[in-house]
């Protein structure tokens, strides 16, 4: 599909055939569907970013490293005991929790504390990726997993737009997570606590807080939602090691884009990348797509550093 | 001249001598097709070395800079059919250029956006390739190598030449800048931004400045890739164990002084050309990761670094560091070693050890006696594991020393700050 097959639409439209253009009006509908659904999806796996990266200043690039752990920690359970993928990425939250905040350490101690994060600490990130990676490998091999649940394969029609349940079911839960998360930053103790953390980190310790607690808790919880994110993954396409590098360009675009530390602007930004990306796809190609985040965020980082809804 | 520079000058002068008589001795193709690597490798880690080491800016993006010398090449062969010293230049200007305007773009905003949009610039670059059917598009292009170069008897010697060249000049070139006023205000920029530019130290220019030269240094490195490869597509061009490789050498090796990313290189290099033959590709990139990690975290100012405390000889201290390098070593070997030696559960064992070797090793700066007990454990799990055999005794040895040393080193620590304790009183 081509402009110019759009605009031989629109002349043959205007002198009285309108069943191009309607097909093509068609395809548009589906192609704005289906972006919105993604950019749901991309939401869960930026949300991990926007609190490392927006929220604590920890410029976490191996965080697809860790939605492609959750992704294949769904695939294991799932294809060993038949749990839902979603209830796995769930349940596997605190695991997560716990390794977030144990890396946490290892980074306060070794950079944060010397005031090195800037170079070695994105350094230490960029090995932990292909640790990740490779050690994902080793154990799963490089062929494309899936996993099975019942509603994988079906979709619902809507009229002229179908509405694919792999994609449908990642977007609710992504979403819910999205409300729940801004409850829990805006309304509780703790949430208050990481904003406080990223907000103004001198004034939090004359307050007699300690920022690095904090940032630990805060930061197991952004490796935590990664659980979630890579089950959504899984659900929504077959999985292989090594596209997690895929989403490094693409989370960081889209925390940019969103004023990076807040809930609503990723997901404004996620969905915005999501039609765009999914526009690209349907009337260039899909081999385009993967520079439609990054030339974005080349863009937004040229010209409104301070993303959509930034201060 | 100043006082050290006839050193260095006479160094590289016999660095190249050396080259090239090897070709006149050395009949076996291999040793030029293994060293090509190993010098590409100090060219792109002296360039990233620019930037990142002497400047502080993380540059993600080397495999899409390395890729603008190959490609460049590509469209200037099929087009001019232009010789090699053509290709090298055009390749690094174009991506110097590709540098100059990134840096243009983000160097004003925090430095980790400029990391950022270097990652982004590398996959932009490479969908751009992948669609491009001039350059071959997804499916690669080939290369034919001209049939002869005067004085030399095949192409890939010419080749290793035409890289060692590239690399000595990367280096001096790194040398030049370190000692001149720019690389003091560099320096000055890595060490606190706002100050220098508060004592009048033109920042922006100064950064300018060192992204084009390390991107002019990544396109040089790229520029023969195409003649070298003869079959060059997209995933080889923007691999990223280029990326891996150049941040972790200067890393490894050390970042302040133009050594470090030549050690760094040379070592990591070496190490991946030998396990290549008996490990896989992602076992290599495994290696190269837990290297980084380690180093970044327990030894900050690389192998450079650790050599400096190492002259300055607390005894404590030292043998500390002979432990962790002789961990790092029996680790490094280890995984080449027992990684290849079997499938499934077995090869993860043949892994993990090593790895537990390693991380041992590391710990051995910080708590000497755990990271000494894991050397030791990981060294007796090896023989019970593997057996001991010609292969597994090198790593089980190296590693069994360094346990001891680092076991031995935690008394010794012990014993000095007693002693410091009881002169203080």
């Amino acid at each position: 599909m081509e402009f110019n097959q759009i605009i031989e639409a629109l002349v043959a439209c205007a002198g009285g055939d309108c069943g191009n253009l309607s097909s093509i009006l068609d395809l548009l509908a589906n192609a704005v569907v289906a972006g919105l659904l993604l950019g749901g999806f991309y939401a869960a796996v930026t949300i991990g970013v926007t609190i490392s990266f927006g929220m604590l200043d920890i410029v976490n690039i191996a965080h697809p490293a860790f939605i492609m752990l959750g992704s294949f920690v769904a695939y294991f359970v799932n294809q060993t005991f038949g749990v839902d993928p979603v209830v796995i990425g769930v349940v596997f939250t605190p695991a997560f929790f716990l390794l977030g905040m144990a890396i946490y350490r290892i980074y306060y101690n070794s950079f944060e504390k010397r005031g090195q994060e800037s170079i070695r600490g994105l350094a230490f990130f960029f090995g932990v990726l292909f640790i990740g990676e490779v050690a994902l490998i080793l154990t799963f091999g490089v062929d494309y997993r899936s996993v099975d649940a019942a509603y994988i394969g079906t979709s619902v029609n809507l009229g002229v737009v179908g509405l694919p349940m792999r994609l449908f079911v990642p977007f609710v839960v992504s979403m819910t997570m999205m409300v729940l998360l801004e409850l829990f930053l805006g309304r509780t103790f703790f949430g208050r606590a990481i904003k406080a953390v990223s907000q103004d980190r001198l004034a939090l310790q004359l307050m007699a807080a300690n920022p690095a607690r904090i940032k630990e808790l805060a930061f197991g919880l952004s490796i935590a939602t990664a659980s979630v994110a890579g089950s959504l993954l899984i659900i929504i396409g077959p999985v292989e090691p090594s596209i997690g590098r895929d989403y490094i360009g693409r989370v960081f675009a889209i925390c940019v884009l969103g004023g990076m530390s807040s809930v609503p602007g990723t997901v404004i930004a996620a969905i915005i990348i999501g039609i765009a990306e999914s526009f690209t796809a349907t009337f260039y190609g899909p081999s385009w797509s993967p520079a439609i985040a990054f030339g974005l965020l080349l863009l937004v980082l040229a010209v409104r550093p301070a993303g959509l809804l930034g201060r | 001249m100043r006082r050290s520079s006839l050193p260095f000058l006479i160094g590289i002068a016999v660095v190249a001598f050396l080259g090239i008589a090897a070709t006149r001795l050395l009949g076996n193709q291999y040793y030029y097709f293994a060293a090509y690597v190993v010098l590409q490798y100090v060219v792109l880690a002296t360039g990233w070395n620019i930037l990142g080491g002497y400047t502080g800016y993380v540059n993600f993006g080397v495999a899409g800079f390395f890729a603008i010398g190959a490609y460049t090449s590509v469209v200037l062969i099929k087009l001019l059919g232009a010789p090699m010293p053509v290709l090298i230049l055009a390749g690094g200007i174009v991506a110097g250029l590709v540098g100059l305007g990134t840096g243009y773009l983000t160097l004003r905003l925090k430095g980790v956006f400029f990391s950022i949009a270097t990652l982004a610039l590398a996959i932009v670059l490479q969908t751009f390739v992948t669609n491009w059917d001039y350059v071959g598009g997804s499916r690669g292009v080939y290369t034919i190598r001209p049939r002869e170069v005067p004085f030399f008897d095949n192409y890939v010697e010419y080749l290793f030449i035409v890289m060692l060249l590239l690399a000595l000049g990367a280096v001096a070139a790194a040398w030049l800048i370190e000692r001149s006023w720019i690389g003091r205000g560099l320096a000055a920029i890595r060490d606190d931004e706002q100050a220098a530019e508060a004592m009048g130290v033109p920042t922006l220019r100064l950064k300018l400045f060192a992204t084009t030269v390390s991107g002019f240094m990544m396109g040089i490195a790229g520029a023969p890739y195409p003649y070298y490869v003869t079959y060059l597509d997209p995933a080889s061009g923007f691999s990223l164990a280029y990326a891996v490789n150049s941040v972790a050498m200067p890393l490894i090796g050390g970042t302040t002084s133009w050594l470090g990313p030549v050690i760094g290189a040379v070592l990591l290099g070496t190490l991946q050309q030998v396990a290549t033959v008996t490990i896989s590709s992602a076992l290599n990139l495994l290696i190269v990761g837990v290297n980084l990690v380690m180093f970044v975290t327990v030894a900050p100012e690389g192998i450079l670094g650790l050599a400096r405390e190492f002259a300055e000889g607390r005894p404590g201290r030292r043998a500390a560091i002979a432990a962790m390098i002789l961990g790092i070593l029996a680790g490094d070997t280890g995984i080449a070693i027992t990684g290849a030696a079997g499938a499934g559960l077995l090869q993860l064992l043949g892994i993990a050890i090593p790895l537990l070797t390693i991380v041992g090793g590391g710990l051995a700066l910080v708590r000497p006696g755990i990271g000494g007990l894991m050397m030791l454990a990981s060294a007796a799990a090896t023989a019970a594991v593997f057996g001991l055999d010609v292969l597994t005794a090198i790593p089980i040895a190296i590693g069994a020393i360094g346990g001891a040393l680092a076991y031995l080193a935690r008394y010794r620590i012990t014993a000095s700050a007693g002693y410091e304790a009881l002169r203080r009183a």
